[in-house]
């Protein structure tokens, strides 16, 4: 939904021209700066060819490790009576959602506006639950059942699925920050009546500068990041703090409006899977749900439920679109409880991806990741609270996170805040299962993972700070060029490390 | 903060107390008049508003109203919905006995259990309690009996007091420091009860927040109609809070919706209008007051050693076969449909005084920011759908200005802004304000009134308080007796 809004908060607007004057020469200043330092910085290259090292022996990204999936398995350990709901949460997790007359009993209230028609078209790959597939999932979407949708610029038939989101309101100024959809429902067949929704004017925004992406997210191994203890966060964080210190590294939580820390999203602004599911149903897919029962759009009563539908097929009959069927026997085995519980619990119950069995370059890899500092924020693992799910208690989480934020630099700043974090920051990405993943960063600007090692370096600005990772990416360029006796060198034993995840 | 020391309550419990005792001691019988006449004094004088006690009054003139007090019991509230379908009606039991349920620190069983180790109380209804279940304080502060309960070592804070509104605090600022906070501090802790040995574990230094005027205090909002309040569509919100604009503007009304970060919908619930749904609100609350971790909020908000003493999240879906309408989902899910079902409060008959009052609410201007009324949208659950709900709020925030400025931003809500107040229900409410400041509902009038300061702009509501004040003392005071119907 678009926010409007007669009473910003508060602009800014007691600077003198003399003040904006001097910010901009600042800018400019460090811009050229910043330019001029680029310049040394490796090239974005695709995957398979060496970055731009000059004469050095350079490291080269093997790619992903190819199919079958290391990830998407149910926890062996979850209970008979877990275990016997895991088909059915699969099946909830891949429905693919009409607007109204669907054919099976819950598969109703897509739209107004969304990006996808179910939670597995996105995250996908390697396994259901994952993240962006090799080929993009969107254009077997767009145009479903007659919908008269053209595809926004930013998505290719084999880049990464993406969201958009519009940093600032139409002024420029206001902060926005909300996703604003893809596609609507117009015209489908199975929204009659429905024509006058209109797609946001993407290539404007991206005149105005005023866009930015963020992929898709995988889930695997969520059920334990959600029980790992507040103190464990809070302990590594304050812990190494003059190694830390000396490479430049802070780093704070997300909050939750509970107090605790949040873990979950680009910028770790979500709390739970509840919330997490909760969000995703009615932002991505426009399914209001009982967290956020509202459409996504309510411009138009003709695309707003009830439809009209033959009768004996199925139809949403207003928000929230799904909910919890409340002992409407005869469908409460089926049905009960609704499809936000279920997702949460599918996304609970998936494991961690396995890595490869080590190899002489991945130990060594691991060790140059501890050495040139990677691990002060990819923390190499937590171990979960004691759990009421036994399959998550106590458990080991080699996530590779430390599930907090930390300035990026203007490199890769997306300026949006959420929550606790700001414009330039963004959570530890978790490096589980990134063996098998397809693109890398926030907004999925290369599939090359020596290129996202490279795009962690970022200079400050008038307006961003320096990224927290620059010395370690410093230490990672000036590692020596010999070549051990694995056959490789340091730089690419990390590498091999990584893609063994 | 609580100038008036005799609440309405404090003089019912009084005569309970009076009454109880002239069984035992006949005598008394004898003084019962004069008692009584004094007690009659001792209530008209608290429910003359505080600023007519100093002689002058901001602004001026001086109301005239007075202040009926709250509508005796029955309760005109609580209870669920006529019109939910008799599968929902069969779930009414288990929804109702889950927001009732009192919590011991030990999980015993898949609904039990889960306090602490920090908490405000320990059962939903303790603090949702009048009139009726879903609702507000009660005239007996019930915190005195939850505080040392099971060998509970907690001292009891300054700002509870027997017969007062209860009251949750939050620090603006994290102790000591000038890094925003903004989260509740819970009143208790589990130390030194039975169920929770071996665990050390001292309240927040409460004095000491107030003494550096880092402390806020709110208290209980009732749940009473939010199944409908969370449907009401973001649309008709930002069209009513565009409609009027000339009135408003000449009112100096603004207002504006706190959005969800989330999904960028219109938050609806609590005092700054910071939570968007039942689902959310009872969750929220089941970890933040009672310290029972649950699937939305998994994480135990003090993980002090010695102290936790359950496997989390503390209530999770029951995955057993076959007990949906019992035990399944889990317990934020039921007490979400426990305040989701509650019908809205019912208002007293109507009269020609209320019927004036009503034309007077809106030619003074209160209905600008109290809205009438909203319509919900078609719903998935037909007990919610398409019904007029009188619920006198526009469920957006405005500028209350310095005399009512918390300090606390929460998400579009600045330090000073607060969500209108819904005021269904209100005939039969003992406390006003965020932080229950009074009993009198003409002083909580007076006191939307607050002229601008070097930190906040002025209340939004001092034209409407200005035209109230210069009602005739006859439309005013059918203006309070309409707000004491409701």
């Amino acid at each position: 939904m678009r926010r409007i809004d007669d009473s910003p908060m508060q602009t800014n607007s007691g600077l003198s021209s003399r003040q904006r004057l001097s910010i901009f020469l600042t800018v400019a200043l460090l811009m050229a700066l910043s330019a001029t330092l680029l310049i040394s910085r490796p090239a974005t290259v695709a995957h398979g060819q060496s970055s731009g090292c000059g004469s050095n022996p350079c490291p080269t990204d093997p790619g992903p490790r190819p199919l079958p999936a290391d990830a998407g398995a149910f926890y062996s350990a979850l209970t008979t009576n877990q275990n016997a709901i895991t088909t059915r949460l699969t099946q909830i997790f891949t429905e693919v959602n009409f607007v109204a007359g669907g054919p099976l009993v819950k598969t109703v209230g897509l739209g107004p506006r969304f990006n996808s028609n179910s939670c597995n078209s996105c995250h996908a790959y390697p396994a259901v639950g994952g993240s962006s597939s090799p080929t993009n999932p969107l254009f077997g979407i767009y145009q479903l059942m007659g919908a008269t949708n053209t595809m926004p610029y930013f998505i290719t038939t084999n880049g990464p699925t993406m969201v958009a989101r519009f940093p600032y309101l139409s002024d420029g100024v206001t902060p926005d920050g909300s996703v604003h959809q893809m596609f609507t429902i117009s015209n489908r067949t199975d929204a009659p009546g429905c024509t006058q929704e209109v797609q946001p004017n993407f290539t404007q925004a991206q005149s105005t500068n005023d866009i930015i992406f963020r992929q898709v997210t995988p889930t695997y191994g969520v059920g334990l990041m959600e029980l790992i203890p507040e103190t464990s966060i809070l302990a590594n964080m304050n812990a190494n703090l003059p190694l830390k210190a000396t490479l430049g590294i802070t780093g704070h939580p997300n909050q939750s409006d509970d107090g605790t820390i949040a873990r979950f999203g680009w910028k770790a602004q979500h709390k739970s899977m509840i919330t997490f599911s909760g969000e995703a149903y009615t932002v991505e897919e426009g399914v209001s749900d009982e967290a956020f029962p509202s459409e996504n759009d309510e411009t138009y009563p003709t695309c707003l439920p009830p439809f009209p539908v033959a009768p004996g097929t199925n139809k949403t009959k207003g928000v929230p679109d799904d909910r919890n069927d409340t002992g409407e026997a005869p469908k409460v085995g089926v049905n009960f409880p609704g499809d936000l519980e279920r997702f949460s619990l599918f996304m609970r119950f998936l494991q961690p991806p396995t890595p490869v069995a080590p190899t002489t370059s991945t130990t060594n890899g691991l060790a140059v990741f501890n050495s040139v500092g990677c691990n002060l924020c990819h923390n190499v693992s937590f171990t979960s609270s004691p759990s009421s799910i036994a399959a998550l208690s106590n458990q080991t989480a080699t996530l590779y996170s430390d599930l907090l934020v930390h300035d990026m630099g203007p490199g890769l700043a997306d300026n949006v805040t959420q929550g606790a974090a700001s414009g330039d920051e963004f959570r530890t990405a978790p490096l589980w299962g990134i063996g098998q993943r397809q693109f890398f960063l926030h907004d999925a600007r290369t599939n090359n993972i020596v290129t996202a090692i490279e795009d962690h370096y970022s200079l400050g600005n008038g307006i961003y700070p320096a990224s927290e990772a620059n010395a370690v990416i410093t230490n990672f360029n000036n590692l020596p060029t010999t070549v051990g006796t694995d056959g490789n060198t340091q730089a690419q034993d990390l590498i091999n490390f990584l893609r063994s995840l | 903060m609580t100038n008036i020391k005799g609440t309405a309550m404090s003089l019912w419990t009084k005569m309970n107390r009076v009454q109880a005792q002239l069984s035992k001691h006949k005598w008394l019988k004898s003084i019962l008049p004069l008692a009584l006449l004094l007690l009659l004094a001792a209530g008209a004088t608290t429910y003359l508003p505080k600023s007519v006690k100093g002689g002058t009054c901001t602004p001026s003139p001086c109301p005239t109203a007075t202040d009926p007090g709250p509508r005796p019991l029955p309760a005109t509230a609580g209870g669920f919905l006529g019109t939910l379908s008799a599968n929902e009606v069969q779930i009414e039991p288990s929804i109702t006995a889950e927001f009732d349920r009192v919590h011991d620190v030990v999980v015993t069983s898949p609904t039990d259990g889960g306090l602490g180790p920090v908490f405000n109380a320990n059962s939903c209804q303790t603090c949702h309690a009048y009139p009726a279940a879903g609702g507000s304080s009660p005239p007996s502060n019930p915190l005195f009996n939850v505080y040392q309960y099971n060998g509970a070592s907690n001292s009891m804070p300054f700002f509870e007091t027997s017969t007062g509104p209860i009251l949750e605090a939050r620090f603006i600022n994290q102790p000591g420091t000038t890094i925003p906070d903004g989260n509740v501090h819970q009143l208790f802790t589990i130390q030194g009860r039975a169920d929770a040995p071996g665990c050390t574990l001292a309240q927040p230094n409460f004095n000491q927040a107030s003494t550096e005027g880092n402390l806020v205090l709110r208290q209980v909002t009732p749940t009473y109609g939010d199944g409908l309040i969370e449907v009401v569509r973001n649309i008709a919100i930002i069209d009513n809070m565009n409609s009027n604009l000339t009135e408003k503007a000449s009112l100096g009304i603004t207002g504006h919706p706190n959005y969800s970060g989330n999904d960028g919908s219109i938050q609806r619930f609590g005092w700054k209008a910071q939570v968007r749904s039942t689902l959310l609100m009872s969750a929220l609350q089941m970890n933040v007051e009672m310290g029972v971790t649950n699937e939305t909020y998994p994480t135990e908000i003090n993980q002090t050693a010695g102290c936790l003493f359950n496997p989390v999240p503390e209530t999770v879906t029951n995955f057993t076969p076959g007990i949906l309408t019992e035990m399944f989902p889990g317990d934020y899910s039921r007490t979400e449909y426990f305040i989701q079902w509650l019908n809205p409060p019912t208002p007293g008959p109507s009269s020609s005084a209320t019927k004036n009052g009503k034309t007077q609410f809106t030619n003074a201007g209160c209905v600008y920011c109290h809205t009438t009324s909203f319509t919900t949208p078609h719903t998935s659950r037909p007990a919610l759908d398409s019904i007029t709900i009188s619920l006198y709020s526009d469920l957006i925030v405005h500028h209350m200005g310095p005399g009512l400025a918390d300090g606390l931003p929460q998400g579009g809500a600045g330090p000073d802004e607060f969500r209108t107040s819904p005021l269904w229900g209100i005939g039969q409410r003992l406390w006003f304000l965020h932080d229950g400041r009074t009993a009198n509902i003409v002083t909580a009038i007076e006191d939307h009134y607050s002229v601008a300061n070097t930190s906040y702009v002025q209340s939004e509501a001092n034209q409407t308080v200005v035209n109230f004040n210069n009602l005739s003392k006859t439309n005013q005071q059918d203006l309070v007796d309409f707000l004491r119907s409701l």
